[in-house]
């Protein structure tokens, strides 16, 4: 599946499918592919800079001891051994920030690298995936994905494995800096650090749960709101201000509630660690003196020591949060997963590569189609012809197949049984990227993209098109008076921050941007009618001209628009139940052309009684 | 407009402080002094202790190591202990003062909007977005409560930490002491400047942040254009686009935060250097401890985090401030409609209604409804007919009073509607909408919404009488079914059965209908049918009507167009017009009967998903006609 690296596709830096391990830090370490050197030096630029610090107090204790107790001096003065003193605390402080800024730049540069490429990916990968996936998948579930999830994967690079380094490391550098100051005053300096540790881990358990709580208050709370502002015409109607300013009141004052209780907890946890470490600092402080006054140790390491002590307890506490807060860049980790195993579509695949473009000669023989989960055919024993230039139109109501049908043409979903040819070469030879080249198709809602109206009828040319030609289409699709009224022309922008159009406005911009491609082939969605009647004159028209030259499907439900076509296939659950020209389908009484043609002449029939009823 | 972007877009605005805005703000907290008091009092104590610890470790060194005396060590020791459990208590108590107040002051505030809310008038929803009133409710009052607690607890510990450190410095050395009051204004200056352009990058990069959600959501929605136009590759350089600026914006914006500890640092740095080498000499004439030059190391090491914590609060003040500005703006807007000092209770809507010469504009815009005329029987049925935009809404909306005319009167029983008391026409008044509003809750809950007092007996009742009865059974939990958010979890047509049942209870005497245009499957269509003509049975009804029956059961149809009567009368006289109402009709009637007869598809109402919640947001931000009868 994965052959097509070529030219066609675009230049993306990395491909995060081989990132899938059963083993998710596995799966992480193998994102971080190519920065995982700046990740390590950035831990290293971590290293040195808290070295820096630590030196910071060693040369303290020089100063107290050598310079101050013992009179050794840096050259031959107290003076010039000061000077030199604080050149060195000036120079070990630059170190430090140094360092700590190249540290943070590699981090940052780690997690914002590896952020973008993931993003890039997915965007890339999700619309490459089949039509059917998107069908099933929805929206605002991808979207969650792409976002929260690839966030928290963000913060997990940038904060949570960088800071669980730095408190390691912090730790690390500075119990072995103590322990080469004295062993036994290192080892009294961390008995309780792994009970804080533990305590801390099982408090930021309990506190993320709180947390949740307090959130799904919230959520509860926005709910109420939301309804509320939406529903203010109802509201009104029923003069319900009352009711809905004590439904209100009632949320609101769960989330306090919810919210005092994890503050009640907040306000447990830390003067009860404070209390803790502060007494194992206080601890560290006596027993240290106390050697220092018998002796064992000298003034300026007991001076260097009560520095130290303090990066080698603090940190211990936030590194139970991190560790707690790792989790949901794992469990980030494995719903992105989900995204990234599904199979693409694979657009260039194909033994049959044409150099020109199609005839347009189509034949069916004996197509059917049912979806992969294999409960029931879509599409049964379809077979007709259609030559170049031939308007095929696909007569049936909701559910008869006749959109399953089209939809096998640019290979959205493949057909499970049968062959369909084009130009005499199966189907499934062609590439996909070729198919859908060939085929262009205007919906009777077409979707728009919030772009220019230009761009917009320039989507998907490929190619860069001059404003005349762009301006001839839309003349064509008789929509270049109306873009004309807009305040920006061309150049305004669709949807939610320019012009609104309307559905009849947005089908002919799609009619113009099908015109430019220019496809052999072409699908035409007819099905339902909510055009108003002024302007259904002229997309018959825009149509027409688009309809020259091509074959084309035309999807419909009223006699009208089929009338014309070369050949009409009624649809009734998925097989081909009529087959043949308006006036051959005609002869048939029995058949279901004519039961809906009777239909429609007796609903004119209808219609006209009515008004002259009136009359 | 995503909540996401209006947050987005306030945040471009930042306040200075003004007395007037100053003096409200602390206002909130005025009721609550006692606790403030107390917050601030323990963080200070809390802030103070963390500088007497220092101040401890040199007496440690100079009283005990020093002089060799092991007694002075541990009755320094037993006086740490001691303040170690006084600390702890103190920051119990202001974690715990501080953070419910917190809470609290965010309650107030989300209570005395929504209030509020309930009582503005509909124009008002018109002219603002939804969901910038969310925001007031939700964001704004929480930036607002940050400010007054957390902002006040970490700028008051800062600057006791500041204050009572040079305090200490300056009792062990003065002179040094000074030098470091002189880099302190440099660091906080610096550490100020850091915190905007840190600030200002991650804007951009929310910004570009929210730009990528768009292409996500864009993509996702209009994959079969895509595919079939063939765009993937160029979509996915375009999103590269999006995905750099948003790199180089949040890489920035790291590496400044990278920069600034650091930078801030080395100025601590430079003094220190300084007051290490001085301070030696000071030793050697006695005015210096070595203790105290150690003291002198920690209190400047642990400088920074005071002066980073003032440059936030600092830099974010600002924007809670335009918060509270936003809060108080909404708080302080009068609601349009409200009843007149001697308004007086409507005894009946049932009379005679009428339009005189009624104009209706909003402000500084062009007119919605020009010169509108109508005499309305008691029992009558008015159907309104007319393109989108016309002007139907607005009647309905001027009739419940939910706007007031610009001009002209409206009057019930030959009284201007304006003399009566707005409750007193409201609760006469039953309503179903195009697209029908439920709440979360039961089916019970969402029907008794129309008369609270009603009885499970009753409500059964109203829900017979529309029609709804029967499906709400078939249900799995029956009338104790959950409807889901919006009640998103029924079908369209029951939620207007729902809707319908919630109107019979509520025993109006006028009855508004605004008919859905989107169809519901046959059997639920004749249901509501039927209720429909059970409602309108002896009231008085309006409809904004879709349907043919509807219309041809009028007693009058108005065809309205661009604000005014394009053509008016019964069903017979405007098909003999052969005018616009003919048009409309003969439309109509061929699309629904094709549907009828299973030849042609409904149109789908329904909403696309993704989008549902923005489009309903991105209607209420235009003030048209359009926003206000879109729910």
């Amino acid at each position: 599946m994965t052959t097509l690296q070529s030219a066609h596709e675009p230049a993306l830096t990395f491909d995060f499918r081989p990132t899938l391990q059963p083993n998710r830090l596995k799966g992480l370490w193998q994102m971080m592919s190519d920065y995982r050197l700046s990740y390590i030096a950035a831990t290293a630029a971590l290293a040195i800079s808290a070295l820096s610090k630590t030196f910071t107090y060693i040369l303290l204790r020089f100063f107290a001891d050598d310079v101050l107790g013992q009179k050794k001096y840096i050259g031959d003065s107290l003076t010039s051994s000061l000077i030199w003193i604080g050149l060195g605390f000036i120079g070990l402080a630059a170190f430090e920030g140094s360092f700590a800024f190249l540290s943070g730049r590699l981090a940052a540069y780690t997690a914002e690298g590896i952020t973008r490429r993931l993003r890039d990916f997915l965007f890339d990968h999700i619309q490459r995936l089949s039509f059917s996936y998107h069908a099933i998948t929805p929206t605002g579930d991808l979207i969650e994905r792409v976002t929260s999830d690839v966030d928290a994967l963000r913060r997990f690079f940038s904060e949570q494995a960088i800071g669980v380094g730095r408190i390691v490391l912090l730790f690390v550098i500075n119990f072995v800096a103590i322990y080469n100051l004295n062993s036994e005053l290192a080892l009294v300096s961390v008995v309780v650090i792994p009970v804080i540790l533990l305590v801390s881990i099982w408090f930021f358990k309990k506190v993320t749960k709180a947390y949740e709580d307090y959130q799904a208050q919230e959520a509860l709370l926005s709910t109420t709101l939301q309804e509320n502002l939406t529903g203010v015409r109802v509201v009104k109607a029923f003069a319900r201000q009352d009711y809905e300013k004590s439904k209100f009141e009632k949320d609101n004052w769960g989330k306090y509630l919810k919210g005092k209780i994890l503050l009640f907890m907040h306000s447990m946890f830390w003067p009860l660690s404070d209390i803790v470490l502060g007494f194992q600092m206080l601890f560290g402080f006596v027993y240290g003196a106390n050697m220092a006054i018998r002796g064992e140790i000298t003034l300026g390491t007991y001076i260097a020591y009560i520095g130290l002590v303090v990066w080698l307890i603090w940190p211990i506490r936030n590194l139970g949060r991190i560790i707690v807060s790792t989790s949901t860049g794992m469990v980030s980790y494995g719903r992105l997963m989900e995204v990234v195993k599904q199979q693409r579509e694979p657009l260039l695949d194909g033994r049959h590569q044409p150099e020109g473009p199609a005839r347009g000669d189509l034949v069916f023989e004996d197509v059917s189609f049912m979806y992969s989960d294999g409960k029931s055919d879509v599409l049964r024993n379809v077979s007709f012809h259609a030559k170049p230039g031939q308007a095929v139109a696909l007569l049936g109501s909701t559910g008869s197949g006749k959109t399953s049908l089209v939809n096998l043409l640019p290979r959205f979903h493949e057909y499970t049984g049968g062959r369909v040819l084009l130009d005499g070469v199966e189907l499934k030879d062609y590439s996909r990227a070729y198919l859908r080249k060939q085929i262009g198709i205007v919906e009777q809602e077409p979707f728009l993209f919030s772009r220019t109206i230009r761009e917009n009828i320039m989507y998907g040319v490929g190619r860069d098109v001059p404003m005349e030609e762009v301006e001839h289409a839309a003349k064509a699709a008789a929509v270049h008076d109306v873009i004309l009224t807009f305040p920006d022309g061309y150049n305004t922008l669709v949807g939610e921050k320019g012009v609104t159009l309307s559905g009849g406005q947005k089908q002919r911009v799609a009619i113009a941007r099908t015109l430019l491609k220019n496809p052999r082939i072409l699908i035409l969605d007819d099905s339902t009618s909510s055009v108003d009647t002024e302007t259904e004159a002229e997309i018959r028209e825009a149509l027409n001209g688009l309809m020259q030259n091509r074959t084309t499907f035309i999807i419909a439900h009223r006699i009208q628009s089929v009338m014309i076509a070369d050949l009409i296939l009624v649809l009734d659950k998925g097989e081909v139940v009529q087959m043949g020209t308006h006036a051959e389908l005609l002869k048939d009484p029995n058949g279901m052309y004519r039961r809906i043609y009777d239909i429609q002449t007796k609903i004119d029939a209808e219609l006209e009684n009515e008004i002259s009823r009136v009359n | 407009m995503s909540e996401e972007l209006i947050e987005l877009e306030e945040e471009e605005f930042t306040s200075q402080l003004t007395a007037p805005v100053f003096k409200r703000i602390l206002g909130l907290l005025k009721p609550h002094w006692k606790w403030v008091l107390g917050f601030l009092l323990t963080i200070a104590i809390t802030s103070a202790l963390d500088a007497y610890f220092t101040y401890l470790n040199k007496q440690f060194i100079d009283q005990g190591i020093v002089l060799k005396d092991t007694a002075r060590v541990l009755h320094l020791a037993t006086i740490y202990g001691g303040f170690i459990i006084l600390q702890a208590g103190t920051v119990f108590t202001f974690i715990y003062l501080a953070g419910v107040l917190g809470e609290r002051i965010q309650y107030d505030l989300r209570k005395m909007l929504f209030n509020h809310l309930q009582d503005l008038s509909l124009s008002y929803y018109a002219q603002n977005a939804v969901g910038r009133l969310i925001a007031r409710v939700t964001s704004d009052t929480g930036r607002v409560s940050e400010l007054l607690t957390w902002g006040l607890v970490d700028s008051t510990w800062s600057a006791m930490n500041i204050i009572s450190s040079t305090v200490f410095m300056l009792i062990i050395n003065w002179r040094l002491a000074l030098i470091v009051l002189m880099i302190i204004p440099i660091m906080i200056f610096i550490a100020i400047e850091f915190r905007k352009r840190i600030l200002e990058q991650f804007r951009i990069s929310r910004r570009a942040n929210s730009k990528i959600t768009g292409a996500f959501n864009e993509n996702f929605q209009g994959t079969r254009v895509v595919k079939a136009l063939g765009r993937e590759d160029e979509n996915t350089r375009e999103f590269q686009g999006l995905t750099t600026r948003m790199y180089h914006a949040s890489y920035r914006a790291a590496w400044l935060s990278a920069l600034f500890l650091p930078t801030v640092q080395i100025i601590a740095a430079l003094a220190l250097g300084f007051i290490v080498g001085y301070g030696g000499l000071q030793i050697q004439i006695g005015n210096m401890t070595i203790g105290g030059i150690q003291a002198f190391v920690a209190y400047l090491t642990f400088m920074l985090w005071p002066i980073q914590e003032l440059a936030r609060v600092y830099a974010e003040t600002q924007h809670s401030i335009a918060s509270a500005e936003r809060i108080f703006k909404l708080v302080d807007t009068p609601p349009d409609i409200h009843n007149r000092p001697d308004a007086v209770e409507a005894k009946t809507l049932l009379g005679e209604i009428e339009f005189d010469h009624v104009d209706f504009f909003y402000e500084d815009r062009k007119s919605v409804l020009s010169d509108f005329t109508l005499k309305v029987n008691a029992g009558e049925t008015i159907a309104l007919v007319g393109p989108t935009g016309g002007g139907k809404s607005t009647i309905v909306n001027l009739l419940c009073r939910f706007y007031e005319p610009s001009k002209g009167v409206i009057r019930i029983n030959g009284r201007d509607y304006m003399d009566y008391k707005l409750e007193s026409i409201h609760n006469k008044i039953g309503i179903v909408l195009q697209t029908p509003h439920l709440f979360s809750g039961t089916v019970r809950e969402n029907i008794r919404y129309g008369d609270l007092k009603a009885d499970d007996s009753r409500v059964e009742e109203a829900a017979k009488i529309a029609g709804a009865h029967d499906f709400i059974v078939t249900l799995e939990k029956g009338y104790e079914q959950n409807v889901g958010e919006s009640g998103n979890l029924l079908s369209v047509g029951q939620k207007q059965l729902i809707s319908l049942a919630r109107a019979v209870l509520a025993r109006p005497e006028l009855f508004i209908m605004d008919e859905a245009t989107s169809s519901v499957d046959t059997l639920t269509e004749s249901l509501i049918q039927r209720g429909m003509e059970a409602l309108m049975k002896g009231r008085t009804s309006f409809v904004i009507a879709h349907r043919l029956s509807t219309i041809r059961r009028a007693n009058r149809i108005l065809v309205i167009e661009n604000g005014r009567i394009a053509e008016q009368g019964t069903h017979a006289e405007l098909l003999k017009l052969r005018g616009h109402y003919y048009r409309l009709y003969t439309q109509q009637f061929r699309h629904q009967l094709e549907v009828a007869y299973g030849v042609a598809e409904p149109v789908d109402g329904g909403e696309r998903e993704g989008v549902s919640a923005d489009s309903i947001m991105l209607k209420r931000e235009k003030p048209s006609e359009e926003a206000v009868s879109a729910d």
